[in-house]
């Protein structure tokens, strides 16, 4: 511990911590806009200049480590001339347009500061050059005119999300942020993520969607949990007037620190469809609209003497986007209240998860990471943020996909086995490792010996090692037997967000509605795929359980309007078996329901009381 | 004490810093009472008293010859400079114009615009005004108080002009201060 004095106060603060960090710790605000408290330090900015007593000038306290003994005063009036001194610069070098800026009124980081310092006006005028303004992304664009230049974004960019998409051209007052080596954000390598807008602390990135809709003040913030895959990271709902304005990732979350991809940021904002407001039931031929006691005792009706029918009865599917109580209650019901032989998720192609055996967190710091089916670029794309950013810090990235694959470009070793002995190529690096002959193993894969024995050999150098293990049919064994031999961690990423809690409810089987009398389809708000229409079309009797309108719900026989994402509330079992909230960030229509309420109310209309316990097994 | 004279002006502007005043509501009565209020660009005294005055207040951005005369003449005759709204303090939404090129701004107001006549031209008679590179009127005049916002709020503006109206230079911190 190193011993200083921050304003008369006498502060301890691990060796190598920042001034600025000590201070925070100690509550002593300084003021700063390139800092930021996940990106390294960065001294760009200036803002945060300190008095240390025998230093010959200023200092800036975000790159200034603490040393014994230290002096410094955040506030005297030097510090203070040079802070005004400071902003005023930043906003004379560009077209920083408070008026009609969407970040004025308290959201701006820059403003702030100004309005901390009392400034009434800018000492110095801009010079009007404009700038260029890139427009040309779908979710998100970059005002150069706003830019201070601070970095965060770029830094956010490469050391959080791995991306490296964002840099900088030319130099002094000609420095502008760009994407790629010039290219149009909309045509970059960008990925969406949306991190550098999060990290923005002016106006210069902003999301098309939540823009002039509101300050920070005006809304509401409801930390959740994403819905768009097995991860379950956290995110934060920002909502005005019930309306849904923006997704941010929580910082505090400890699966996702912060970070968000463009799933779980952007595309639920996208317009979902004609929203069904009210249970419909079909009468001479159309559907009507009806009461939920009416909708409830036509569906109950005609379920209940489908009990025990097994093949005769009702095929029902669930979306792995519900909330655990409402799987928990839906594999209870139609299970084993009506011993439906046909349970399923619509996720149903996806095999048993692989068992994990480590955390997300493990492939922060792994030497060595291994996909084994899994395209951590296409889904589950923050875990592929993890493995992306430790790259240049020398972490090896094997990848073994008998598919496409987008981390294979990245990959130090890629193994592409054919389709389906994706096992064989994990037994021959096991078979290598444990220097056993493994030339049977490598002629299944398809693979040549010696890219085996690379990957082998990274995977026995390397300290610690991550399998992150797709859902892949046979590969349980081999990757056991790899992490047996080296000690590895076994991550496992698996379908949607719920789609552990299905399998553990016994949902994970193939939906077979032919010669079923009825079919139910508890679809919450997913767009039912066209293979799931063709199927439920021709049953004898559809019972859709739905957000919006679909050609399944127009072919159905009775319609129950349910719940969003957004307006559930339960939990999602993640890929480490955490089970994590799921809040209500809006207020559902009136005469809408939760799907567990729907599900309980036909329950109980058919004389069943729903009794399982959803947390049993997590 | 003699009650202290204000005058106000305007250059290039909305005119909604002046909306925003006369939403001080019946508060307008209390400051009635407290100055002598002489020229403004909606009573009949245009100018400020020669004899000079003790506060001058300027709306609008100095976007031509003539309101760089006004506001000479504004800080000739006042004591106190008072730049109200964004356009007097920053230059504002009308500085956007200074990241075109003047002749192509009259141009496109004067010549290319959907519903003007063919054949119109760029007015070009010496005794008008002539445009030139948009200035927040600190650019022009020394300001001694900048009272920011688009427009102010009202209750910025009547705690501005109450503690001219007492003597006082006010202050604008905390709720107070706004740029937007």
């Amino acid at each position: 511990m190193v011993n200083l004095k921050i304003d008369g106060q006498e502060i301890s603060a691990p060796e190598g911590t920042t001034v600025l960090r000590a201070a925070e710790a100690a509550g002593i605000t300084i003021p700063k806009l390139c800092d930021h408290k996940e990106l390294t330090p960065y001294g760009g900015c200036r803002l945060c200049l300190v008095e240390v007593e025998g230093a010959r000038t200023l200092q800036p306290s975000c790159t200034l480590p603490v040393s014994d003994k230290m002096v410094v005063w955040t506030n005297t009036p030097q510090v203070r001339e040079a802070r005004k001194f400071v902003l005023t610069l930043i906003f004379s070098e560009r077209n920083h347009f408070c008026m009609y800026c969407p970040v004025s009124g308290g959201d701006c980081e820059l403003q702030n500061s100004a309005y901390a310092e009392g400034m009434t006006h800018w000492p110095l005028q801009p010079n009007w050059q404009p700038y260029p303004v890139d427009a040309s992304h779908k979710d998100f664009m970059l005002d150069n005119n706003r830019c201070i230049l601070c970095r965060r974004c770029i830094r956010a960019c490469g050391e959080l999300v791995g991306n490296f998409t964002l840099g900088v051209e030319e130099r002094g007052a000609r420095t502008m942020v760009m994407a790629d080596l010039g290219a149009p954000l909309g045509e970059s390598t960008c990925i969406a993520c949306g991190t550098c807008i999060q990290v923005c602390p002016t106006g210069a990135l902003i999301d098309r969607a939540s823009a002039y809709r509101g300050r920070e003040k005006d809304t509401q913030r409801i930390a959740s949990t994403c819905a768009g895959c097995s991860l379950g990271c956290g995110i934060v709902m920002v909502t005005r007037d019930n309306n849904l304005l923006r997704i941010e990732g929580d910082w505090d979350a400890p699966v996702n620190e912060g970070l968000l991809c463009e799933v779980g940021r952007f595309r639920p904002l996208d317009d979902p469809g004609e929203r069904i407001l009210t249970p419909l039931v079909r009468k001479d031929g159309a559907l009507k609209a009806a009461t939920w006691e009416e909708a409830i005792a036509v569906a109950a009706a005609k379920l209940q003497p489908l009990a025990g029918k097994n093949g005769a009865g009702v095929a029902a599917v669930a979306s792995p986007r519900l909330t655990a109580e409402a799987l928990c209650a839906f594999s209870d019901l139609f299970g084993h209240k009506l011993g439906s032989a046909s349970l399923a998720t619509t996720d149903e192609s996806i095999p048993a998860p692989v068992a994990s055996t480590g955390a997300l967190a493990d492939l922060k710091d792994a030497d060595c990471v291994l996909t084994v089916g899994a395209d951590l670029v296409a889904d589950h794309q923050v875990a592929g943020f993890f493995v992306k950013r430790s790259l240049p810090k020398g972490t090896r990235l094997i990848v073994v996909d008998a598919g496409e694959n987008r981390m294979k470009p990245l990959a130090d070793c890629a193994i592409t086995p054919k389709k389906g002995a994706e096992h064989s190529a994990v037994a021959g690096i096991v078979a290598a490792i444990k220097g056993q002959p493994g030339d049977e193993f490598s002629k299944q894969a398809g693979v040549v010996a010696d890219v085996i024995a690379s990957a082998a050999s990274m995977i026995a150098a390397a300290g610690k090692v991550v399998i992150v293990a797709g859902p892949l049919k046979g590969v349980s064994g081999a990757l056991s037997e790899l992490a047996g031999a080296t000690g590895a961690k076994i991550v496992s990423v698996y379908g949607k967000a719920n789609s552990r809690a299905a399998a553990a409810y016994k949902l994970a089987g193939a939906f077979e509605p032919k010669g079923k009398q009825a079919v139910f389809l508890a679809l919450g708000d997913e767009k039912p795929s066209q293979k799931l229409v063709q199927q439920a079309q021709g049953a004898p009797f559809v019972v859709v359980q739905a957000a919006y309108a679909s050609q399944l719900t127009a072919a159905a026989d009775v319609v129950f309007p349910v719940e969003t994402w957004a307006e559930q509330e339960g939990h999602f079992v993640n890929i480490e078996g955490r089970a994590q909230e799921a809040r209500r960030g809006l207020t559902p229509p009136d005469d809408v329901w939760s799907s567990l309420r729907v599900l309980q109310s036909l329950a109980q209309k058919m004389g069943y009381e729903l009794t399982a316990d959803w947390q049993k097994g997590f | 004490m003699a009650k202290p004279k204000v005058c106000d002006d305007w250059l290039a502007g909305c005119a909604g810093c002046e909306m925003s005043l006369l939403d001080i509501d019946e508060r307008i009565l209390q400051l009635v009472d407290l100055v002598d209020l002489r020229s403004t660009p909606i009573t009949d005294l245009k100018t400020p008293d020669e004899s000079g005055v003790d506060v001058g207040i300027l709306t609008g951005a100095v976007n031509n010859t003539y309101n760089e005369e006004v506001a000479h003449t504004m800080r000739k005759r006042a004591k106190i400079v008072v730049a109200l709204g964004d356009c007097a303090v920053f230059g504002g939404v009308v500085a956007m114009r200074n990241f075109f090129k003047l002749e192509d701004a009259l141009q496109r107001a004067y010549v290319e615009t959907e519903s003007t006549e063919p054949g119109s031209k760029v007015p070009s008679d010496p005794e008008l005004a002539r445009p030139m590179t948009v200035k927040a009127v600190g650019e022009v005049v020394k300001v001694d108080v900048n009272v920011p916002g688009c427009p102010p709020e009202a209750d910025v503006i009547f705690y501005a002009l109450s503690e001219l109206a007492q003597g006082r230079i006010p202050e604008l911190k905390g709720e107070l201060l706004h740029w937007h």
